[in-house]
């Protein structure tokens, strides 16, 4: 770095908090790439004209994610998107159909994008206290909803005093703020200031009231259901009509806020598709402009359409295969360690993704999460190494189990691949493949080897908490597993603040859930959306968001 | 007449009597909780026994079927438990949609099937009869999904020439709508032709051999006549009783075609509602469907009877 940079950096380091210089020591130390000092620093609240100028100080460059194209003013799209599974309301949504939806009419305090980094909103600015138990956000002003009425603090409040009511029937948010966010501990601090105080130290907090947060649109104070009547929110989009199972068309709203951000788009239809395959092949007869996202299988023939452009993001989206760790035959990690040495993951990724996934490593702390621990090795796909731990755990002669999973995207091969690895090893494994419903009322907490579907989060949280702490927070535990040590760490985790410390937390506990081995996780996969070429500006993101707010026909 | 006529009505209604109870017992005999497919697979066990105790799922049996068909009875379809909208207003939208797409096709396949049943019979052993006995049962044992993707890609991808999507757009004239529907129709034209068209043939075949089609010709009478008067007014009778089994196929039963065709009928409505226990929606969709069905065997069997005088005689009996 030369002077000019270091006098540059020391300017802009005087005016940081400790929390925040420490990120930029990370940066320089190299421990951090750009994207994950991004990612941290916008968690830490620090605006991106800050970011920018440090990355710029350190000699490194930011790039943008916009695509090109010159877009004319006006004109409407049509996208094929998935079926909603159930009611539009902001607090029962639990499923892409309607989370896309919800987030083009409403908007969230921070949107996290397909790099994981958190994008001021609806929040202009966040910052936690020294332990990270309560954190402030100053929300921004002459912010209107779709009906002309406007957005205040108080919205914002009873929003979330709301989305942390245990008392609301399907209440979807409590799956992020139990044990985290107590109704009414959200509190107005003065016009444009909003303090949530936590249960404990969280050091993520700002991911749970982002996008990442399937329900966390803000709603009007007086809100009392029925959304679907309405769309009320403060996106750009305001919808003209809505029919169940059918189609949603939007138009631009006149109310919206960001004045430097129009949407070039008159309107949006989107039209709801309960099978993946008409869907494709209406987007091949040119009936649709766009198809939010598609799935390797059933789309092959879109990734080499001249006419599409695919956009393909890595997301921590995976399946998660669950041995119960507290009754036999997976009592004893042996076996365990020896089921997961046996799974080809490569193969797996080649044949049911179409090379569309990055390899899994047991643990849910992705290596696309910042925090994740690079020096940790990768399990290999190891047969011989599987059958000796099989014989050290005194199961040579193998044994006999069923699985039970869901008839969900590629789920069912997974689980003929599972067999197939088992039975390389002398293990006997009988399918039990059941439509979603009766697998998780049935099977999913009580089967002896399961598969499970988990979709994307922007920080690991939620798939370190609750399918794998022990007592009352582990209450996605397929897999019985109930180790104090794993408790301890997490606890660490979550409630460190900043990366290094984050990472001491995930070094251990990656090594941990390696050697202990309750989940095999072979991979997290890719989303992919494919867009007509003469549609560009599109932004999608892991959790399923699609920003329509720049993108325009060209001609 | 009239006794015939009520008889018959007195029929329909304990058919669908007891097609409600079955509907009902079956409906809850699928696997999983109500509660829990509504709230989703992460909720809390007691807000979904809670749930279950507001919707009144955890009650008896017949008390719970005595509340449904009570409401039934009062035209109180309830609320559709996924979507929370009332039934009557997804219903009426998607029993409309079967009926459009039900009556296109109809339209396309009755006359066909017909004429290709009447010239295989007039042109017996010919070419022309071959033709058509070998394309309709090839068609016929052809799944509509495999149909569909074969029709879909050859009329909507490569030549562009009909829309891949059958609902057409709001507010669309009749005739956008129609053109939307030509395609769904098809793979139905295909399955039911040669089946038409089969029993078509029989019937002529078997009335061009019978006596008094004999007499007829002797008698002097034109060909023409012979056909229109004696042939086809004997023939068609077993083709009316096919014809109308088949309407509660059209409407209830095209599932795939729907999907395919990303239309909102019935069909779909079924299939998803019986995927989410949607009890209210899945009870009353399938009871539209056993009305129309109903509904459609009761106009046969006038039709029946109009062209057979010994059914409403009671001479057939």
């Amino acid at each position: 770095m030369d002077r000019e940079s270091q006098r540059r950096l020391d300017a802009i380091r005087r005016r940081r908090t400790d929390l925040e210089n420490n990120a930029i020591d990370e940066l320089l130390l190299g421990r951090v790439s750009r994207r994950q000092f991004v990612r941290a620093g916008t968690v830490l609240g620090l605006s991106l004209p800050t970011l920018n100028a440090i990355l710029a100080a350190c000699s490194a460059s930011s790039s943008g994610t916009t695509s090109g194209g010159q877009v004319k003013k006006g004109g409407r799209i049509t996208i094929g998107h998935q079926t909603p599974s159930g009611a539009m309301d902001p607090l029962l949504t639990a499923d892409l159909g309607r989370l896309t939806i919800l987030g083009l009419a409403g908007e969230y305090l921070a949107f996290s994008d397909r790099d994981l980094k958190l994008r001021p909103v609806l929040a202009e600015s966040w910052s936690p206290n020294g332990d990270g138990s309560v954190w402030t956000f100053k929300i921004r002003q002459g912010v209107k909803f779709n009906d002309g009425s406007p957005m205040s603090v108080d919205d914002v409040v009873a929003t979330f005093n709301r989305l942390a009511d245990p008392t609301i029937h399907g209440n979807n948010a409590l799956s992020n703020f139990a044990g985290v966010l107590t109704k009414g501990n959200v509190t107005r601090v003065d016009a444009s200031t909003v303090k949530f105080q936590l249960d404990g130290p969280n050091g993520n907090f700002p991911y749970l009231v982002s996008s990442d947060n399937y329900n966390a649109i803000i709603l009007p104070a007086s809100y009392s259901g029925n959304w679907d009547k309405t769309f009320i929110g403060t996106g750009p989009w305001k919808m003209t009509s809505y029919s169940v199972n059918q189609s949603v068309s939007f138009q631009r709203s006149p109310y919206y806020w960001d004045s430097t951000n129009v949407p070039p788009l008159d309107g949006i239809d989107i039209r709801f598709y309960a099978d993946e395959q008409p869907a494709i092949l209406a987007f091949q007869a040119g009936s649709l402009n766009m198809l939010s996202f598609f799935s390797v299988r059933t789309g092959q023939a879109l990734l080499t359409d001249p006419n599409t452009t695919v956009i393909d993001i890595q997301t921590t989206s995976h399946r998660q295969v669950h041995m119960r760790t507290d009754q036999p035959p997976f009592d004893s990690k042996l076996v365990r360690q020896a089921l997961a040495y046996a799974v080809d993951r490569q193969s797996l990724i080649s044949g049911l993704w179409n090379g569309k996934a990055q390899i899994g490593n047991d643990h849910p702390i992705f290596k696309m999460f910042p925090s994740s621990d690079p020096s940790v090795a990768q399990r290999p796909y190891d047969v011989s190494k599987a059958k000796s731990l099989m014989a050290q755990a005194g199961k040579a002669a193998g044994f006999g189990v069923t699985l039970y999973t869901e008839q969900v995207g590629e789920i069912p091969d997974l689980a003929a691949l599972v067999q197939a690895a088992g039975k390389a090893i002398g293990i006997t494994i009988n399918l039990n493949v059941t439509d979603s419903g009766t697998y998780y009322d049935k099977y999913w907490l009580d089967s002896p080897l399961g598969i499970t579907d988990y979709g994307h989060r922007g920080v690991p949280n939620t798939f370190l908490a609750a399918p794998l702490l022990g007592g009352k927070l582990g209450t996605w535990n397929a897999a019985h597993f109930d180790d104090p040590d794993y408790d301890a760490l997490f606890k660490d985790y979550v409630k460190a603040i900043d990366l290094s410390a984050q990472r001491a937390a995930t070094g251990k506990i990656e090594q941990l859930l390696l050697d202990q081995t309750p989940l095999i996780i072979p991979y997290n996969y890719d989303a992919l959306t494919a867009v007509k070429k003469n549609l560009v500006g599109v932004e999608t993101t892991g959790m399923g968001h699609l920003n329509l707010r720049r993108a325009g026909l060209t001609s | 007449m009239l006794r015939f006529l009520v008889r018959r009505l007195a029929l329909a209604l304990v058919t669908l009597w007891l097609l409600s109870v079955i509907v009902f017992l079956a409906s809850h005999a699928l696997p999983g909780d109500v509660g829990r497919r509504i709230l989703g697979p992460f909720a809390d066990p007691r807000s979904v026994a809670t749930l279950d105790h507001a919707l009144g799922v955890d009650r008896p049996l017949l008390v719970q079927y005595a509340t449904w068909i009570g409401g039934f009875l009062h035209a109180d379809l309830g609320t559709s438990l996924s979507f929370h909208v009332p039934v009557a207003d997804l219903l009426g939208r998607g029993l409309l949609n079967s009926l459009k797409l039900g009556l296109v096709a109809f339209a396309m396949v009755v006359p066909l099937g017909l004429l290709g049943g009447i010239v295989a019979a007039l042109r017996r052993g010919g070419p022309a009869d071959r033709l058509i006995t070998v394309v309709g049962l090839s068609a016929t044992v052809v799944p509509e999904f495999v149909s569909s993707i074969v029709l879909i890609l050859v009329f909507g991808v490569l030549l562009r020439l009909l829309p891949v999507t059958a609902q057409a757009p709001p507010d669309a004239d009749p005739l956008t709508q129609l053109y939307h529907l030509v395609l769904p129709a098809l793979p139905l034209v295909l399955v039911l032709f040669g089946y038409i068209a089969r029993i078509t043939r029989a019937g002529v075949v078997e009335a061009l051999d019978a006596d008094y089609t004999r007499t007829a010709v002797l008698k002097g009478l034109s060909w023409r006549t012979v056909i229109v008067r004696h042939v086809l007014r004997n023939a068609l009778m077993p083709t009316i009783a096919v014809v109308a089994t088949q309407v509660g196929y059209l409407i209830g039963g095209l599932v795939v075609i729907e999907v395919m065709f990303n239309y909102q009928g019935l069909g779909q409505l079924l299939f998803t509602s019986a995927q989410q226990k949607d009890f209210p929606l899945l009870q009353a969709s399938v009871m539209t469907v056993g009305v129309v069905y109903l509904t459609a065997t009761l106009l046969a069997d006038i039709a029946y009877s109009l062209v057979n005088p010994r059914i409403r005689l009671g001479g057939a009996e």
